[in-house]
């Protein structure tokens, strides 16, 4: 009889082993429906979104046009930016609940309306979401560790373990790699058959996809290779649970919380609220200033509108423009400090998956989806472009004192993302099969028999 | 039975009174938790980590709140330092303000690295807290924090597990509890001193949050009560796993099915449900976005009236309303600047809006609460959140209380800066902001915000029904365990 039959009869017989690897395929099936449900609501709203945006640029054209200023134009049109949720966004939602994916700009300084927040439950985010990346990274690990930490201790408990090893094939190595790897590889189906489904639905990229199944599968391999060297190397069924939940505990709860809290002390992130302090003193003391050297100093930075003529008495939109853009661009370095410091954090985060698979898995899933820090960024940087166009088509306006017409307020600029590469998360992979790879050798390095953990 | 009458008749003084012999056998639960090599360094592990959080809790606490004075009072005087402007400008100007931490936050800071702390107030406009840490912290927070809220809620039910198991179970695999019960002792006193061993451990898993939430009582101006409570409500989390612990033990034939049946209990109540819960309750209940929101409030404005349209109907029915208070024909001959008087109403308008839309915004979310409260059934650690957010002030009712009085701050201010233009700026001059401009002193004393921390009874309110979902449960496990005890005597008779 085929050996692997027999394991898989084996198997069907054992109801706990049968109702694990179904929890895992239920649970990863409805983690998969509630990611794809909430990817579509998103897709749902910005589709909602755009239309009403729409609506309300065709009600104000002709209101904002009626004196044919661009400033009145610029100050009172706020323009949709958005950022799409990505084809595998459903899988690793991360920070879209708490981070806005839409956000309206307009032409005045940006600083101030970059960090805008959106409005959701902080109490439900605390929680964190129930996504594909949670059973994988939290209950996987439970459901091998359940099948695979009496791998030998049961055999010994049913009495078959003396007869087992004396059969030929010696240490009978064979025997326990067929039996944890065919639980193991089912574990690893029944995470990945929802995926798959999933992603041929939605129409995955495959290099995406390729990366979502090498993460799950570095990862499922770390658990069982580790479930096996523990379960090999100590007698008792209790001991080696304990062993195994503890090292759970450890990777997937202590550790990434420790880290977090060193990292928030050795990566200071205070940058963001002084950026605001300082853009607003710059902003409202350009009211101030003499409304001529304001002009000069935009002027020396900006000599294309130098041509422009002389301010007017009173009020002029050019001026007020003009000391905007240099509110943000008093902070500009204290802008790119800013973000330089967001990412020294995602990037000590991606170094710390290389040695806690947990942190690793997530890293990888999250870059894959494009659903991390980095995609923030990546937004903020399109709202920027965008803000900046913005800027570019209306000065003409603004610094030539040309009609801003209603058919100029309909080619206003549009936002649109810029594409952003797949991104299959290789170092963090690399990273994560790097750890498989050591824990699977050392389930390989299989104590002799004179080392079996005999005694009870 | 018969065989410990001699015993009895032989030296009836000897015989240990019921509650000694509970005394010994946690005595005994205690000697072997001592011998073993796995329970006591993971308890040793647990308390150094507990003091570990409540210190980095603790400093991380207090760096923030000094972070967010320092900052509070350089916006102050920011604020006040302004030149002579037109009261407008200084509408726009705006100010900051800075949410203070609750004292208890090192306890618990609940959602405080969700909310953002930052919240910009100006005129015409309300804006969203801002620099929160969970869009700052790559995704390292969604692990958790390390708080002694987290080890004690999280970490410390597991470790009672692993210790306490075998409690019971151990005696009848092994054959003791046979001997035990035929030596006289009744089922009861066995699992009373099984509870004192295990409630003991609990006790001292405790204690370092004690000694540190009294640190935090008598250094700050945290309210005792509230740090009791945080107190009373874990020591009862803990004493729920307690008494599952040592009734699963009995009722199992074999200690290892006890730990599997605790190890699923414990991941389904702390690890899953927790998660469910949210999902179910954001996909029962949506929130719109801020998108949304933003312009629904400003084409209901729209419908009200445009201040700058001479035609429009509101606007002019409160021209002439305030032309006939004052008792003249035309606005030039008010007492005041008509220009501040339009620029309150429509602050008055517009706050109002505002203000309608957030309240609808925070009913919604208190709906999605109370959907997740519900599962607090199924899970009691929900229950103990609640609890715990609502005595440490930093649950999302805490953090609304917070916003809704920067609000009412932001419209007295923007309030007391329309009535400067009325009252101090000519309405026949009022015609650049940049050029008519008023003292500099008129911005003294408009700064001061001070937050005002809930009424400690408002906390206890909030936090009564999960704490009567989590006595319920205890009365629920004291049942399985009663029943379990029960049974105990009779599987062995």
């Amino acid at each position: 009889m085929n050996a692997w039959t027999h394991e898989a009869r084996l198997l069907v017989r054992s109801r706990p082993d049968v109702a694990a690897l179904v929890l895992l395929l239920a649970l990863s099936t409805l983690a998969v429906l509630a990611g794809l449900r909430e990817a579509a609501r998103q897709q749902h709203t910005l589709a909602h979104l755009a239309q009403l945006q729409q609506q309300v640029l065709q009600d104000q054209a002709a209101k904002l046009t009626r004196a044919g200023e661009a400033g009145t134009a610029a100050y009172y049109t706020f323009h949709d930016t958005w950022d799409a949720p990505s084809p595998a966004a459903f899988l690793a939602l991360g920070l879209r609940d708490a981070t806005p994916y839409v956000l309206r700009v307009r032409a005045l300084a940006l600083q101030a309306q970059l960090h805008e927040g959106e409005t959701f439950n902080p109490e439900l985010a605390l929680a964190g979401r129930f996504d594909y990346a949670f059973v994988l990274v939290y209950l996987a690990p439970l459901v091998l560790i359940a099948l695979l930490y009496d791998l030998v201790s049961g055999e010994r408990r049913a009495g078959r373990l003396g007869l087992l090893l004396a059969l030929p094939g010696g240490s009978g190595r064979g025997l326990w790699l067929r039996r944890a790897g065919l639980r193991a590889g089912l574990a690893l189906g029944g995470l990945l058959l929802p995926v798959l489904i999933a992603a041929l639905w939605q129409g995955m990229p495959g290099l995406l996809l390729a990366g979502v199944v090498a993460a799950t599968t570095a990862y499922v391999l770390f658990w069982a290779a580790l479930s096996v060297v523990l379960a090999t190397r100590i007698a008792s069924p209790a001991a080696s649970a304990t062993a195994l939940v503890g090292g759970w505990v450890l990777l997937t709860l202590l550790l990434p919380t420790l880290a977090n809290a060193v990292l928030a002390r050795a990566v200071p992130v205070h940058q963001g609220v002084d950026l605001m302090l300082a853009q607003r003193q710059a902003v409202h003391g350009g009211w101030d200033e003499p409304r001529e050297a304001t002009l000069q100093r935009f002027f020396s930075g900006h000599p294309q509108w130098q041509h422009s003529t002389a301010l007017p008495a009173g009020f002029s939109w050019k001026w007020y423009y003009a000391f905007q853009q240099l509110g943000d661009e008093s902070v500009a370095e204290a802008f790119q400090a800013y973000r330089a410091s967001l990412l020294a954090r995602q990037q000590w985060t991606a170094r710390l998956g290389w040695l806690l698979p947990g942190v690793g898995v997530q890293t990888a899933l999250h870059r894959q989806a494009q659903t991390d820090l980095q995609a923030q960024l990546a937004y903020q940087d399109d709202i920027a472009a965008f803000h900046a166009r913005l800027r570019q088509y209306y000065y003409p306006y603004l610094f030539d004192e040309r009609r801003f017409t209603r058919h100029d307020f309909a080619a206003q600029p549009r936002f649109t993302a810029s594409p952003r590469p797949e991104d299959a998360a290789a170092l963090s992979l690399a990273g994560l099969a790097a750890a498989a790879l050591v824990a699977a050798a050392l389930a390989w390095r299989w104590p002799t028999r004179a080392g079996w953990p005999d005694r009870r | 039975m018969t065989a410990a009458v001699p015993v009895a008749h032989a030296a009836p003084a000897a015989r240990p009174r019921p509650g000694g012999m509970v005394r010994r056998i946690a005595q005994e639960e205690w000697r072997l938790l001592r011998r073993d090599k796995v329970a006591m360094p993971a308890l040793v592990l647990l308390l150094m980590l507990l003091v570990a959080a409540a210190f980095t809790a603790w400093d991380s606490q207090r760096n923030a709140e000094a972070q967010r004075s320092r900052y509070q009072a350089q916006a102050h005087e920011d604020f006040e330092s302004q030149p002579d402007r037109h009261p407008h400008r200084m509408v726009h100007y705006g100010h900051f303000v800075f949410r203070p931490l609750s004292p208890l936050a090192a306890f618990d800071p609940g959602v405080d690295g969700y909310t953002g702390h930052t919240l910009y107030l100006e005129g015409h406009r309300q804006n969203s807290a801002n620099f929160g840490d969970v869009r700052q912290s790559s995704l390292l927070l969604r692990f958790g924090q390390l708080t002694p809220a987290f080890v004690l809620q999280v970490l410390a039910p597991l470790l009672l597990v692993f210790i306490g198991h075998a409690s019971v179970a151990r005696e009848r695999e092994s054959g003791t509890l046979r001997v035990l019960l035929a030596q006289g002792l009744r089922p009861g006193q066995l699992v009373a001193g099984k509870l004192l061993a295990l409630g003991g451990v609990a006790a001292l898993m405790l204690l370092p949050a004690a000694v540190a939430l009294a640190a935090i009582t008598v250094t700050t101006t945290a309210p005792a009560g509230l740090a009791a409570l945080l107190l009373a409500a874990h020591g009862l989390w803990l004493a729920l796993w307690v008494l599952a612990v040592v009734a699963v033990s009995a009722w199992l034939p074999r200690g290892r099915d006890a730990l599997v049946a605790l190890l699923a209990a414990w991941a389904c109540s702390v690890v899953l449900v927790p998660r469910l819960a949210p999902e179910a309750a954001a996909s029962l209940q949506a929130l719109p976005t801020r998108f949304e929101t933003d312009i629904q409030v400003a084409r209901e404005l729209a419908a009200l009236g445009d201040s700058h349209n001479p035609d429009d109907p509101y606007f002019s029915a409160f021209k002439r309303q305030v032309l006939a208070q004052y008792g003249v024909s035309r606005v030039e001959d008010l007492p005041v600047n008509y220009k501040g008087l339009l620029g309150m109403e429509g602050e008055r308008l517009t706050s109002e809006l505002f203000n309608r839309h957030a309240a609808e915004s925070f009913g919604r979310q208190a709906t999605q609460l109370q959907w997740v409260d519900r599962f607090a059934l199924l899970s009691p650690v929900l229950a103990l959140r609640r609890v715990s957010m609502a005595a440490a002030g930093t649950d999302l009712a805490s953090y609304r209380r917070f916003v809704e009085q920067a609000e009412q701050y932001r419209y007295r201010l923007v309030q007391a800066l329309n009535q400067l233009q009325a009252e101090k700026v000519q309405f026949a001059q009022d015609k650049s902001t940049r050029d008519v401009r008023i003292g500099r002193e008129h911005w003294h004393g408009l700064a001061d915000f001070s937050f005002t921390p809930p009424p400690v009874a408002d906390a206890l309110r909030r936090a009564a029904p999960a704490a009567g979902v989590l006595l319920g449960w205890a009365g629920v496990l004291a049942l399985l365990l009663a029943a379990a005890t029960r049974r105990l005597g009779r599987m062995v008779r």
